[in-house]
């Protein structure tokens, strides 16, 4: 594997990627973390996204359920991005060639502008439709984008450790 | 365990247990519809546990969140049970053989018990539950589910 930028090479060889690799515990330890706090962020974060699509929890006001989970949320990303930055040390050169990981990139991307937007922007109004059934069509639409790109990404981190492409 | 033998032999040789194993992407396409399924009913599973322990929508009875999550439990916990059944099916023998499987099962058989007796009792009565009560039984519920996760991420490792 030589036509990987530098910086992949490095990693695949320093000591904490071949640390992680070579234990027998530590791989799966950090795996089941990953696993385990993505469940966490991402499952709760789905019932905030189904009350924005107006699917779930409608008796409950938006921004009473935004409080809520949104710090369970928060932690759950932490730990998520602390044991995926380890797992990604550990194997920098798989990850780097599969085409998997890049989609799940790409979708990790697309829900950080998506959650962006919504907070910085479509928050702002939320006094006018806080009580709604169903929020507004901007509204809407962030939770529906939420849960495409949190199940894309599940699905292609769960491929990209299969190896099929 | 011995006894239960022949009834491993007989799945791993079921018609959709070779299929699945013959092919090299039915397991990871199901295992990944398990995958989503079990965040569902996981994330559904910490919610109604925050609020049995009031620390979450506490404005509401429980027995109202319960019911705003339990058709999307239900469903999810369905997809899981069916794709779950799809997967055993495929490698029973390794099941068989594996120390982790049967941790799960028997978590798995508890947190069902569990659910659908005391836990939705409490959950889904019309008088709200006293506090200590509901955040026990909301708390054994969830670690229930936890070891029903752990022993199947196990299963993979050990």
């Amino acid at each position: 594997m030589s036509d990987v930028p530098a910086i992949i090479h490095w990693m695949q060889n320093s000591g904490i990627g071949t640390g992680i690799r070579e234990s027998i515990w530590f791989f799966p330890i950090i795996e089941t973390t990953h696993v385990l706090a993505l469940a966490l962020s991402v499952g709760v974060l789905i019932w905030f996204d189904l009350r924005l699509m107006g699917w779930g929890m409608k008796h409950q006001p938006v921004s009473q359920i935004h409080k809520q989970i949104m710090p369970l949320a928060f932690f759950g990303f932490v730990v998520m991005t602390i044991s995926g930055v380890l797992l990604f040390w550990s194997e920098p050169e798989k990850c780097y060639l599969s085409g998997f990981f890049r989609v799940k990139v790409l979708f990790l991307i697309l829900a950080a502008i998506n959650a962006g937007i919504f907070e910085l922007r479509t928050k702002k109004s939320i006094e006018d439709w806080d009580k709604y059934p169903v929020p507004p069509m901007q509204a809407r639409m962030a939770g529906l984008i939420s849960i495409i790109s949190w199940a894309a990404v599940i699905i292609a981190g769960r491929a990209t450790a299969y190896n099929l492409f | 365990m011995h006894a239960l033998l022949p009834f491993f032999k007989w799945c791993d040789n079921t018609w959709l247990g070779e299929t699945i194993r013959g092919s090299r992407l039915y397991f990871p396409i199901i295992e990944t519809f398990h995958l989503l399924a079990l965040t569902i009913l996981f994330g559904a599973v910490l919610v109604l546990t925050m609020r049995m322990c009031g620390l979450m929508m506490t404005s509401q009875p429980t027995s109202q969140v319960a019911r705003d999550l339990g058709p999307w439990a239900g469903w999810s916990l369905l997809v899981i049970l069916v794709s779950g059944i799809m997967l055993f099916l495929s490698e029973a023998m390794k099941c068989y053989a594996s120390k982790p499987f049967q941790v799960k099962m028997l978590f798995l058989l508890g947190a069902l018990i569990f659910h659908f007796t005391v836990h939705r009792s409490v959950s889904r009565s019309e008088r709200e539950p006293k506090l200590a009560w509901g955040a026990v039984v909301g708390v054994v519920n969830a670690l229930l589910w936890l070891g029903v996760g752990l022993g199947g991420r196990a299963i993979g490792f050990l």
